[in-house]
């Protein structure tokens, strides 16, 4: 018997290529397994039917408030030219509504990624299950697509608030609404990888905890220093998870933070497969992240120059009126603005949001530096330059204090001697007031939702334990 | 079959393998035998690819094995694990048969010599010791690979399920399958293993069958004696 086992050293070669491409033919066939398998621990996962069952009440508070909130703006009859922003459920609706899923994304998804990518090491079924020939990103890919498909179902609840806003007679604009929902997915996307990443490296699950909610808040910091500081911390805290998410719930699509987002979720999982594996020596795996790291740096780096982005809002909330932008365009010439204002006075913020953050997507050429000695400005308000906004254009100096979007651009159009055509009156977006009760709402978020998940975990817990 | 080769492991200053070397025959169950803290899980988890190597290499045929091939030469089965808590016995089988391409056509075979019918639906977090104990070494038996690295098979079954187990364990060797075990209690090994590699304190002290080990033991001054338990102690 033991005799038929031997096998010529040119046997045992042959015999294990044809293992080894049996193996590849197998590896899809692996891989649904693995899935299968990370969609059951999913299900017997309590932290992840805490979340299904929290997404209900999270996303009704919010949406019935917004709802309330916009009925009683809207009962003011405001629907005047000027005005129409305040009406656009895009801000009025979708960005408070989905503003629960940032919510559940910072604090309750982060522990169902970790349940899912722990568990594995806590049980030691990763010392036989990381045994497969599979690479280890095929592992973590594997729980990153069930993590990321029961976020989907998570999100469910604002799906169901855009049904009810249907059925109230709101108006839905799918691009705007789209992008919202988008921003929502990067985000989830961007907290799997991260929590992917520290169960990997931590040895227990409540370290990966901490670490995870440290870098959140570890971005609360970065985009606090950036409102004080401003500066290269302004322009680091653009690309954090919560600027990101901002950007999307104002209807903005920025390329360069979609691939820095996806540059980083790459990373974050590959770093993950990294440390998972078995059988790896600490210092190589070290050099391996160190190597990541700056491969992803230097692609997070590259991805902020891709400057492209669209407005999918219906108000054009992130751009000036059209005839606006035609002439802007006509400008060829670059354009330097020296703002003294300090990072903290609200004239900066309103500086940027209504004028230069428009400006930069029309005029890829503008250079904007903002100048002042102190954080808050207080004490600069009797500088006779302070408040001060200088515009250079083509070797000709103006200056101005205006910090709305007309007043910018008269100034530019005043500079290039440009002049925008007049804007029709069907081109001013008037909103979509709309004057409704959440009815139904509590009923559906407060009851019924949290009822028919808790039913669903009990049957499905009874069925797989 | 396969070459251990040099085999040292280091955790920080602490040497927990120093240049072990030894043999792994087709189609025989092997006892790696030694006392709590000999290195024998550390030496399993190096084998298995849980663990790096700081020197030697598993070599086959004259080469050493890549890690690729290592996943389909060897299949290691780990001590005090309870892998998927919430999921019954059956899916567990189901999973490592689906996921390794296991040998499918054994599993019902398997289940029964394990007696393991009247825990199929209990979920493996559920399970006694001994229990777990079976349902992992019939995943182990079904994994397509033809080498079994088992660390402590017999900890926690009670006498019966011991000699049930070896039994079972040797059928399979019979027909072709290679085992290799580490055991703690002597008397467990000699009941179940064809050869025997000795480890104390990290280092390998003998291989051989009972006779050659006895042999050596007899060589080093030892008086003769065909009891394992009595070589182990003259040979480390």
């Amino acid at each position: 018997m033991r005799s038929r086992e031997r096998l010529t050293a040119e046997n045992a070669k042959n015999a294990a290529e044809e293992d080894l491409s049996a193996l590849a033919a197998l590896a899809p066939v692996a891989f649904g397994w693995l899935l299968r398998k990370e969609t059951r621990e999913l299900l017997a996962s309590r932290a992840w039917w805490v979340l299904l069952v929290a997404m209900g009440p999270l996303v009704g508070v919010t949406f019935i408030g917004a709802v309330r909130t916009y009925a009683e703006a809207s009962g003011l009859g405001g629907t005047a030219a000027g005005v129409g922003e305040a009406f656009s459920p895009l801000v009025g609706i979708w960005a408070p509504t989905f503003g629960a899923c940032e919510v559940a994304a910072v604090f309750l998804l982060p522990f169902v990624a970790i349940r899912i990518v722990a568990g594995d090491r806590q049980s030691g079924a990763a010392k036989i299950e990381m045994q497969h020939a599979m690479p280890a990103i095929g592992h973590v890919g594997a729980k990153a697509a069930v993590l990321f498909a029961a976020w989907i179902v998570a999100s469910l609840p604002a799906a169901i608030a855009v049904v009810l806003w249907k059925s109230y007679g709101g108006s839905i604009y799918p691009p705007e609404l789209a992008t919202v929902a988008s921003g929502h997915v990067l985000n989830a996307g961007l907290t799997i990888a991260l929590a992917a990443l520290t169960a990997a490296i931590s040895e227990h699950p409540s370290t990966a905890a901490i670490l995870t909610l440290s870098v959140t808040v570890g971005t609360w910091i970065l985009n606090f220093i950036a409102a004080v500081q401003g500066g290269i911390w302004e322009r680091a805290a653009s690309y954090t998870p919560p600027a990101m998410v901002a950007a999307f719930q104002h209807g903005l699509v920025r390329l360069d933070v979609v691939l820095i987002a996806m540059v980083l979720i790459a990373s974050g999982l590959s770093l993950a497969a990294a440390w998972m594996r078995t059988g790896v020596a600490v210092r190589r795996r070290l050099n391996e992240s160190f190597a990541l790291a700056a491969l992803a740096a230097a692609a997070v780096l590259t991805c902020t120059f891709a400057t492209p982005s669209w407005d999918a809002s219906e108000s054009r909330a992130n751009s000036f009126p059209e005839p606006d932008e035609e002439a802007l365009a006509q400008i060829r010439t670059p354009l330097r603005i020296e703002a003294h204002l300090a990072p903290e006075d609200p004239r900066r913020s309103d500086l940027e949001r209504k004028a230069i953050s428009k400006l930069r997507r029309v005029m890829p050429k503008v250079d904007v530096q903002y100048i002042s000695s102190t954080s808050i400005g207080l004490f600069e308000q009797t500088s006779p330059h302070y408040g001060e906004i200088w515009y250079e254009l083509g070797g000709r100096r103006e200056m101005s204090r205006s910090t709305t979007a007309e007043g910018v651009l008269e100034t530019i159009y005043l500079l290039a001697g440009v002049k925008a055509r007049e804007e029709g009156g069907d081109a001013i977006f008037r909103g979509h007031p709309l004057a409704v009760p959440p009815k139904g709402a509590a009923a559906i978020f407060y009851g019924i939702w949290p009822a028919l998940a808790l039913g669903c975990a009990f049957l499905t817990r009874w069925r797989y334990a | 079959m396969l070459h251990v080769r040099n085999l040292t492991k280091r955790y920080g200053r602490f040497t927990a393998l120093s240049d072990v070397s030894f043999s792994i025959r087709p189609g025989e169950v092997l006892g790696l035998i030694g006392p709590n803290g000999s290195g024998k899980t550390t030496l399993f988890e190096c084998l298995g690819g849980v663990l790096p190597l700081d020197a030697g290499s598993l070599m086959h045929e004259g080469r050493p094995l890549s890690d690729r091939e290592r996943a389909t030469t060897l299949f290691y089965l780990p001590d005090a694990i309870v892998p998927w808590p919430a999921q019954p016995v059956r899916w567990a089988i189901d999973f490592m048969l689906g996921f390794f391409a296991g040998r499918a056509h054994l599993r019902d075979e398997v289940i029964e010599r394990f007696d393991l019918l009247p825990l199929i639906d209990v979920a493996m977090g559920s399970l006694s010791k001994g229990q777990r104990k079976r349902a992992l070494l019939a995943i182990g038996l079904l994994m397509p690979q033809p080498l079994l690295l088992a660390d402590e098979p017999f900890d926690g079954l009670d006498l019966r399920q011991t000699r049930d187990v070896a039994q079972t364990l040797r059928s399979y060797a019979s027909a072709g399958r290679t085992i290799v075990l580490s055991i703690h209690q002597i008397r467990d090994a000699a009941r179940v293993c064809d050869r025997f590699v000795l480890l104390s304190g990290g280092r390998g002290r003998g291989e051989g069958t009972l006779e050659e080990l006895s042999a050596m033991a007899a060589a080093r001054g030892a008086g003769a004696s065909h009891d394992l338990e009595e070589v182990f102690l003259a040979l480390t």
